[in-house]
């Protein structure tokens, strides 16, 4: 018996050694920054500046550890199971849920801080992290969508100006689809589309609708909404336009880079792959054209910090220095970010930059997209833009069925 | 007889057909990893070529991806997975081909009908559970689970009892305890059922996906086949890349296969299959 | 010597004590979550907030109202019933093939096995490779489909996969059973003239049947939870055409947080492999003497 026992008291502390060895937490000394890894130079970049915050304030520990993978969906697990970062990305248009599920820190009693100005960034980005005077993100960059227009096109068709208004925009593109080897299928598109529900919302928003109204109600079977978006899908059904899966491409900015079509809805992610891969082209950008009014999606992010953080004076040091004149002055400069401050803009010189002022001025009216419905929503309207396009539904018919879905509850 | 030749010339013909079918395709897999981006959806001949190989993007994988932080996770989850199935399901075996107590042909029932329940019953109710320990993103977390397998148990059973009991009676007798007839009696003969769990139980949590894809959040605490999985989403059309490190993740069960290719049939075919 | 009492008293705390740790972790990770799943299943519970209301079977009625459910549900069907033949018949025949006399036996038992000891998230990686426009298979027929971006094609391609994997394990499966026939039934057909493909058909698909059963066992349970191939490959797309019920269970719960939801679902998937096991006893399984 005695041997067995040795035996078996040797099985149980080797278990039990080896389960608890297992179980280091995360660590909890650390002030933690996360955000999405898009790829290894992005990386670098915060990497630096962090350097320099650390020089700064040599006083804050902190580590990065950026997420690869499914992000939104990450960062809301990680909330869920306790391990959520001190700091990290909020994207505008996933806030309305977080900031629904009560899991953020409301920063005001932070940002009231006179030298931090929160007056400075612009509204509408602000507005992207707020429910009702309530901040719950510092906006750390932004992108709006702005129309990228190739000029040795534009200058072939005789055309002296972008498209300023929604007629033009048709009549342009009208005039720049030719079919120049008489195949039948024109080979070089005026517009090349997304059929994404972002991109027409920017048309919505031009068009005095909204997806979701003020009260919550929904509000896709507005007169607003479904004009805009019969004016959009027109556009694609009448062949002044087309999407990029029929040129085979996987969105618009690879159409108009390998010069397949004169003009695009894109934003800054788009400049890099001209500069690198399509260098030929000859661009230029311009506001998006009006509609009833000037408006225009907007791609914003901020940092937040989790009400459950223990780390919350740390990690609004961090946010400080990272939406500071000298944080966002050094990522501007490196990368191709546009900086949330009107001030780190104008004093870096920005708005003499045919480019850049575009985007800026586009702050000015833009708006992030967001709703308050589940999650599920955005799948279910993925869904009913796809039997528009690929099944020939109209809009009005895909939006009716998309708000059956919707309203009856299933998505909750 | 020129019949007889034509069957057999078919019959290879068909051998060698299935057989391009299946490794054909790890073939193309390797030269793809060590090809440059532009060439790889180009002429496949030029794939062939050897002035076009490069094996940069295996230092790649090595240098700019925290593969090395995968790997040993990988290597450290798996490891302590193996060793403590190995151990448990001898055990467990042992006490049901060779010790009677009240219970026993109910429990091991209840053992095997649990079987045909599906993983995916288990996934909400054991994060949730992890989730009250604080062992999400954890490595107890991604191990605890998995360290005990019932399909082990049961081979490990059917093993013993095909152990003639002349040898233990004389060993009882002599009052030998149970746990010294289990360990110098039973283990010692027991290589091929001990060999074939291990490395069937290698081969499994080497290649698990759902319950680290669903517990480990940061990169840190990710596996091979998590890492390499979300890397398809951040390097697209580097597909030299992504070919390098997934034959890199395939390369150990390959050899374990390769080397052990007897166990591994003895074991599939004594337990008849996966769970 | 000891009391025989004494001795079987012994026998059972030992019994006990070496399957304490087995059974409390196969416990607390099997049976526990079995039941919990249940209890969850009647909540309406969020896991990003952790809160949690009693909706009683709220869950299922929205589960069945769900077009989506019904679609995975469909596609999980469809995706058996495509898959479970075809690898089973091939698992077959790649027996019966090694069961030959042939030369290099071992090289291409290992060959068609390897694919089944491969990573899954390799073996998809590598397939998105392969039916990608410019992959290796539009080239080699002259084809231009982007198979996993194309609804009708999406679910065929992580089909092909999945039979691909499978076929070469459960053909080892089918091996050990061709190894209990005895030759002497081959060699008497073979006096009867009979070919090779009418030996298959006449001696070895009937005394596999028990091998055969638990294939097809293994392989359906197998397929009604087809999820890393449907995660890497194509994550439910396009338009929901490879949405199955493992896929929907879990980004209910992982991607919209709605764990009493996804809880639900999976019971029902459950329930559903359960019973398509108990038509296969009722139909395929082999009478025992």
């Amino acid at each position: 018996m005695s041997k067995l026992t040795t035996c078996w008291r040797y099985v149980l502390v080797l278990s039990i050694v080896f389960t608890f060895s297992g179980c280091q937490s995360t660590d909890t000394k650390l002030t933690r920054l996360s955000g999405w890894s898009s790829n290894p130079v992005e990386e670098k970049l915060v990497a630096g500046v962090l350097a320099d915050f650390h020089r700064e304030k040599p006083a804050v520990n902190f580590k990065y550890e950026p997420i690869p993978g499914n992000y939104t969906e990450k960062i809301q697990l990680m909330l869920g199971t306790h391990t959520a970062p001190d700091v990290f990305y909020l994207r505008g248009e996933t806030a309305p849920s977080y900031m629904r599920f009560n899991v953020l820190e409301p920063l005001n009693q932070y940002a009231a801080d006179t030298t931090f100005r929160i007056d400075d960034f612009y509204p509408a980005l602000l507005k992207s992290f707020q429910k009702g005077d309530t901040l719950y993100g510092v906006p750390k960059d932004f992108n709006p969508y702005v129309l990228f227009y190739n000029k040795a096109m534009f200058g072939e068709a005789g055309l002296t100006h972008p498209p300023q208004n929604w007629k033009e925009l048709e009549a342009f593109s009208r005039r720049m689809t030719k079919d120049t080897n008489g195949d039948g299928k024109p080979d070089q598109y005026g517009l090349v589309l997304e059929p994404t529900i972002e991109m027409i919302m920017a048309f919505v928003y031009q068009n005095g609708g909204d997806f979701q109204k003020e009260d919550g109600t929904l509000g896709i079977l507005d007169k607003n909404f479904l004009d805009a978006l019969e004016y959009y899908v027109r556009l694609y059904r009448t062949g002044a336009a087309t999407i990029p899966s029929d040129l085979s491409a996987k969105w618009n900015g690879e159409c108009f880079g390998t010069k397949k079509c004169a003009m695009v809805i894109s934003s800054g992610w788009l400049i890099p792959e001209l500069r690198t891969n399509y260098n030929d082209v000859d661009w230029g950008v311009a506001e998006l054209p009006v509609g009833r009014q000037k408006a225009t999606i907007v791609f914003t992010n901020a940092y937040a910090m989790p009400k459950e953080s223990i780390h919350k004076k740390d990690g609004w040091q961090i946010i400080d220095y990272l939406t500071s004149q000298d944080g966002l002055k050094s990522v501007v400069k490196q990368g191709l970010a546009l900086p949330p401050r009107r001030s780190v803009a104008q004093n870096l010189g920005l708005y003499n930059d045919p480019v850049k002022r575009v985007f800026l001025q586009s702050a000015e009216f833009a708006r992030t997209f967001q709703t308050t419905l589940p999650e599920r929503w955005y799948e279910e309207a993925s869904v009913a833009l796809q039997m528009i396009y690929f099944d020939n539904k109209t809009p009005r018919e895909a939006m009716e069925a998309l708000n059956r879905q919707i309203e009856s509850g299933i998505l909750q | 007889m020129k019949r007889l030749q034509f069957q057999k010339f078919i019959f290879y013909a068909v051998l060698l057909l299935m057989t391009t079918v299946y490794i054909g395709p790890f073939i193309y897999q390797f030269f793809i990893s060590i090809s440059q981006s532009k060439d790889v959806f180009g002429d496949p001949v030029k794939l062939l070529q050897p002035p076009n190989w490069t094996f940069q993007n295996y230092a790649n994988v090595w240098v700019d991806l925290p593969f090395k932080q995968w790997l040993f996770n990988s290597l450290f989850i798996t490891l302590v997975q193996t060793i403590m199935n190995v151990f448990f399901s001898a055990l467990a075996g042992f006490v049901f081909a060779r010790l009677t107590f009240p219970g026993r042909k109910f429990l091991f029932g209840l053992l095997i009908s649990s079987l045909t329940v599906p993983v995916i019953i288990l996934l909400v109710p054991k994060f949730i559970f992890m989730n009250n320990l604080r062992l999400v993103n954890t490595y107890a977390g991604l191990i605890l689970p998995n360290l005990i397998t019932i399909t082990n148990i049961f081979l490990m059973k059917q093993f013993f009892e095909t152990i003639p009991k002349d040898l233990e009676e004389a060993a009882l007798i002599d009052g030998c305890s149970y746990f010294r007839i289990f360990w110098q009696i039973f283990l010692p003969v027991s290589t091929p059922a001990l060999a074939a769990v291990a490395i069937y139980t290698f081969q499994g949590s080497w290649n698990e996906f759902l319950w680290p894809v669903t517990l480990a959040i940061t990169s840190d605490k990710f596996t091979l086949p998590v890492g390499v999985g979300f890397l398809k989403n951040q390097f697209q059309s580097d597909w030299p890349l992504l070919m390098a490190g997934t034959l890199l993740i395939t390369l150990p069960t390959l050899c374990i296969f390769l080397v052990f290719q007897r166990y591994f049939v003895q074991g599939v075919a004594a337990s008849g299959g996966k769970e | 010597m000891p009391q025989p009492s004494t001795r079987q008293r012994d026998m059972i705390t030992i019994a006990w004590l070496f399957l304490g740790f087995p059974l409390l972790l196969i416990g607390l990770f099997v049976f526990f979550p079995i039941g919990y799943s249940l209890f969850i299943s009647f909540f309406d519970w969020n896991l990003v907030t952790n809160q949690r209301t009693f909706i009683g079977l709220a869950n299922y009625t929205r589960l069945f109202s769900d077009s989506l459910f019904w679609k995975s549900t469909g596609n999980t069907i469809l995706y058996t019933i495509g898959v479970v033949p075809i690898q089973t018949f091939l698992a077959l025949f790649l027996a019966f093939v090694m069961n030959q006399k042939i030369r290099g036996r071992s090289f291409f038992r290992a060959a068609f096995y390897i694919p089944a000891i491969t990573s899954s998230v390799v073996t998809s990686t590598l397939f998105i490779a392969l039916f990608s426009k410019q992959g290796l298979i539009n080239q080699l027929f002259g084809l231009e489909n982007d198979w996993l971006t194309n609804p009708n094609t999406a679910m065929l391609t992580i089909m092909a996969n999945n039979i691909w994997t499978t076929s070469g394990y459960f053909m080892v499966s089918f091996l050990a059973g061709l190894q209990s026939i005895p030759n002497s039934l081959y060699e008497a057909a073979r006096i009867d003239g009979a070919s090779t493909w009418q030996q298959f058909w006449k001696i070895t698909v009937p005394m596999v049947r028990p091998v055969t059963y638990f294939v097809l066992v293994l392989g359906l349970i197998g397929c009604f939870q087809v999820f890393d191939q449907i995660f890497i490959m194509s994550a439910g797309g396009p338009v929901n055409s490879t949405t199955t019920l493992s896929y929907y269970v879990y980004v209910n719960g992982f991607k919209y947080f709605k764990l009493g939801y996804a809880a639900a679902a999976a019971i029902v998937l459950a329930v559903l492999i359960f019973s398509a096991n108990q038509v296969q006893n009722r139909y395929f399984k082999p009478e025992v003497d």
